[in-house]
C-alpha cells in the first residue's frame, strides 16, 4: 500500500476545511443556484 | 446635505484611506504589491473578490435599473455559480502552483510572449477604459452634492484614487475591503429599512411586493429564449457563466485578488464563498431599486432624477415644453396612484373582479407615465446633446438624498465611495501590475531590481489613472453604467477566455494558431456588436467558441509543432 503524496508547499492537502471533499462543496454551490432559481421563479409567478 | 452626513461620508472615508495606507506603508518588493505576499485567508480573499467587483456603479445604477426594468437583471449573474466552481477545479491550482504574478505571463510559459503580449494588450485596453466607468460613477454623486460639473469631480475622485493606489498597491486594498464591505452591507441593509418605513402606515410589506409585482418589477427570471433580449434565464445561465469565467479566470484585476490567497485551499474557499453569496447579494440591492418604485407610488418623483438636467431644462429656452410634460408626467403619476390605491382596496376586500380592473389600470397608467418619461428624456437630450437623456444612473441617489434620514444619508453615500475605491484601486493595481510584469519588465527591463519595479508600477499606477479619468468624460453618452460596463468587457473577455481555454485543454495547439484565431475571434466579435442586436452576453460564448474552433483548425491545417505543455502533474 502506497501513502498519498504530501501537499505541495502552500497548500494545507487536498480536503476542504468544512464538507468532506470539494465535490461536496462544488454541488452545495450549484444546489444554491438552484434554490435561489427556483424561488425567483415563485415570486415571480406569486406577485404577478 | 445636512453637516452630520458629511462629517458621517468624511469620518468613514478618512478612516479607510489612513487605515489602509498605515497597514501597508513598508511595502517594497514587486510580489507584496502585485498579490498582498500570497498571505490572505479564505474570508478575506472573498471579500475583496467581492469588493472588487462591487463598485459604486453597483450603488447606484443597479437599483435604478430595477426601478425601470424590475429584477431581471439578477439573471446576469446565474452563471457566476458555475464558473466559481469551474476556476476552483482548474485555473487557480494552476496559478498558483506556476507561481505566477499575472494571469498573462501563464501564456508565454504555455504558447509564447506574443500571445502574452496580446492577452495582457486585450486586458490592458478594456479594463483601462472600464476603470473610466468605475471611477465616474461616484464621480456622479459629488457632481448633485456640490453641484459642480462632472468632469471636475471626476477628475477629484479620479486624483484620490490614484494616491490611494499608488502608495499601497494591492495590499492597501485587500485591508481595507473587510471595512468597506461592512459599510456597504450595513448601508444598503439600512436603506431597505427606511425605504420600507417611508411606505404609508397603511401598506404592509407584503402589499408593497405585490404593488412591485402587478408593476412588472419581480419578473426575476424569464425562461424564454431570444438572442437580442439581454436578460433571460439563458442568456444569464450560458453568457453570464463565459463572462464570468473570463472576468474571474483572465482578468488581472480578480486573478490579482484570488492570486493573494495564501494558499490553493484559501483562494478556492474565497471564490466559492462569492458563488453562494453573489446572486442573493444583487437580488437584495435590484429589490432595494424595486422598493423604491413602490415608495414612488405614494410620494411624488421627480420628472427627471438627475436634478442637473431638470434645473437646466426649467431655466432653459425649452421651459414651455419641459413645463408641459411634467404636466403630463404628474398626471400620469396621480393616475397611477389612485389605480394603486383601489388595487390595495380590492385586494383587502377580497374582490377578484375589482383586483383585475385595477391591476389593469395600474398597467395602462405605467405606459403613459413611460411615455412622459420617455417625452422629458428627449428634452434633456435637445437642451445638452452630450447627454443620452437617461437618468437610470440618477435614480437611486435622488431617492436617498431627497427621503432618508439624516445620517443615513451619508453612510449609504460612505458605502457608493467604498465600493469605488476599492474596485477602481484593484482594477488600477492590475492595470499596472500587467504593464509591468507582462510589458516593462519582460520587454524591456527583465533584470532590474524589485525596488525599481515597485516605483515602475506606483508611476504605470498613476498613468492609467489618467486614461481613466480621460474616458471618463465620455461616460454620460454611454446610458446604464452597469450595463455599459459589461457591454465592454464582453467585447474582448470571450477572445482572453478562449485563448486561456486553450491553453489549458488542448496540449496539441501551439502558439501560431491561437495567435492567429484570437485576431480573427476579435474582429468576428467587434463586427457582431458593430452590425447586428445579438445580446451583449452571447459575446462571450462566441469570441471564446470561435478562438478554440479556429485555433484547432489553423493546428491541423499548419501543421505547427504541439504548443508546450505546463501543468504539473496533479
Amino acid at each position: 500500500m502506497t501513502a498519498s503524496p504530501p501537499p505541495r508547499p502552500g497548500e494545507e492537502g487536498d480536503r476542504p476545511p468544512v464538507g468532506g471533499s470539494w465535490a461536496v462543496l462544488y454541488a452545495g454551490v450549484i444546489a444554491n443556484l438552484v434554490l435561489l432559481v427556483v424561488l425567483f421563479s415563485v415570486l415571480a409567478r406569486t406577485f404577478r | 446635505m445636512k453637516t452630520a452626513d458629511w462629517l458621517v461620508l468624511a469620518g468613514t472615508l478618512t478612516f479607510i484611506v489612513v487605515y489602509g495606507t498605515w497597514k501597508t506603508r513598508r511595502q517594497r518588493n514587486l510580489d507584496s504589491f502585485v498579490l498582498a505576499g500570497h498571505s490572505l485567508p479564505w474570508w478575506m480573499v472573498a471579500l475583496s473578490v467581492m469588493a472588487t467587483q462591487a463598485s459604486a456603479i453597483t450603488f447606484l445604477s443597479t437599483p435604478g435599473q430595477a426601478f425601470k426594468d424590475g429584477l431581471g437583471f439578477v439573471q446576469f449573474y446565474f452563471g457566476l455559480p458555475l464558473a466559481m466552481v469551474v476556476l476552483s477545479i482548474t485555473a487557480v491550482p494552476i496559478y498558483h502552483r506556476l507561481k505566477v504574478l499575472t494571469a498573462y505571463e501563464y501564456l508565454e510559459r504555455r504558447f509564447d510572449a506574443r500571445t502574452r503580449a496580446l492577452a495582457a494588450g486585450l486586458f490592458l485596453v478594456q479594463r483601462g477604459l472600464a476603470t473610466g466607468l468605475t471611477i465616474y460613477a461616484p464621480s456622479v454623486v459629488l457632481s448633485v452634492l456640490l453641484d459642480w460639473p462632472v468632469s471636475v469631480t471626476t477628475a477629484g475622485v479620479g486624483l484620490l484614487v490614484i494616491v490611494y493606489t499608488a502608495t499601497g498597491g494591492s495590499r492597501a486594498v485587500s485591508v481595507t475591503q473587510l471595512q468597506q464591505m461592512l459599510v456597504i452591507l450595513s448601508g444598503m441593509g439600512l436603506a431597505l429599512v427606511a425605504i420600507l418605513r417611508l411606505l404609508p402606515h397603511d401598506v404592509s410589506f407584503s402589499e408593497a411586493v405585490a404593488v412591485a409585482g402587478v408593476s412588472g418589477k419581480l419578473n426575476a427570471v424569464d425562461f424564454s429564449f431570444d438572442l437580442s433580449n439581454r436578460y433571460n434565464f439563458w442568456s444569464g445561465l450560458i453568457g453570464g457563466f463565459f463572462l464570468a469565467l473570463s472576468y474571474f479566470g483572465t482578468d488581472q484585476s480578480q486573478v490579482g485578488r484570488y492570486l493573494s490567497g495564501r494558499s490553493i485551499t484559501q483562494s478556492r474557499l474565497g471564490l466559492l464563498f462569492n458563488g453562494l453569496a453573489k446572486v442573493p447579494m444583487q437580488f437584495l440591492i435590484l429589490f432595494v431599486g424595486a422598493m423604491v418604485f413602490v415608495v414612488y407610488q405614494f410620494v411624488p418623483p421627480p420628472a427627471h432624477f438627475n436634478p442637473v438636467e431638470s434645473r437646466r431644462l426649467a431655466a432653459g429656452p425649452l421651459r414651455a415644453e419641459y413645463a408641459e410634460a411634467e404636466g403630463e408626467h404628474r398626471a400620469a403619476v396621480d393616475e397611477r396612484r389612485a389605480a394603486v390605491g383601489r388595487y390595495l382596496a380590492a385586494r383587502r376586500d377580497g374582490s377578484p373582479a375589482a383586483e383585475g380592473a385595477a391591476r389593469d389600470a395600474i398597467r395602462a397608467a405605467g405606459t403613459r407615465y413611460d411615455s412622459a418619461r420617455e417625452r422629458v428624456s428627449a428634452l434633456v437630450r435637445k437642451s445638452n446633446p452630450l447627454s443620452d437623456g437617461r437618468d437610470t444612473n440618477y435614480v437611486f441617489l435622488r431617492f436617498v438624498l431627497e427621503n432618508l434620514p439624516t445620517g443615513l444619508v451619508g453612510l449609504i453615500l460612505a458605502a457608493v465611495f467604498s465600493a469605488a475605491m476599492s474596485s477602481a484601486s484593484a482594477e488600477l493595481t492590475a492595470l499596472a501590475s500587467t504593464t509591468v510584469v507582462d510589458g516593462y519588465k519582460r520587454f524591456v527591463r527583465p533584470d532590474a531590481t524589485d525596488a525599481h519595479y515597485v516605483a515602475v508600477s506606483r508611476r504605470a499606477t498613476v498613468l492609467w489613472g489618467v486614461v481613466a479619468v480621460a474616458f471618463a468624460q465620455f461616460a454620460s453618452k454611454l446610458g446604464t453604467l452597469v450595463e455599459a460596463v459589461n457591454v465592454l468587457g464582453s467585447l474582448f473577455y470571450g477572445t482572453i477566455l478562449g485563448i486561456f481555454l486553450v491553453a489549458f485543454y488542448a496540449k496539441s495547439v501551439g502558439g501560431r494558431a491561437v495567435f492567429g484565431a484570437a485576431l480573427i475571434s476579435e474582429a468576428a466579435v467587434l463586427l457582431l456588436f458593430a452590425c447586428t442586436k445579438v445580446s451583449f452576453l452571447w459575446f462571450n460564448v462566441v469570441g471564446c467558441l470561435l478562438v478554440v474552433a479556429l485555433a484547432l483548425l489553423l493546428q491541423v491545417a499548419r501543421g505547427e509543432a504541439a504548443g508546450r505543455s505546463l501543468e504539473p502533474a496533479a
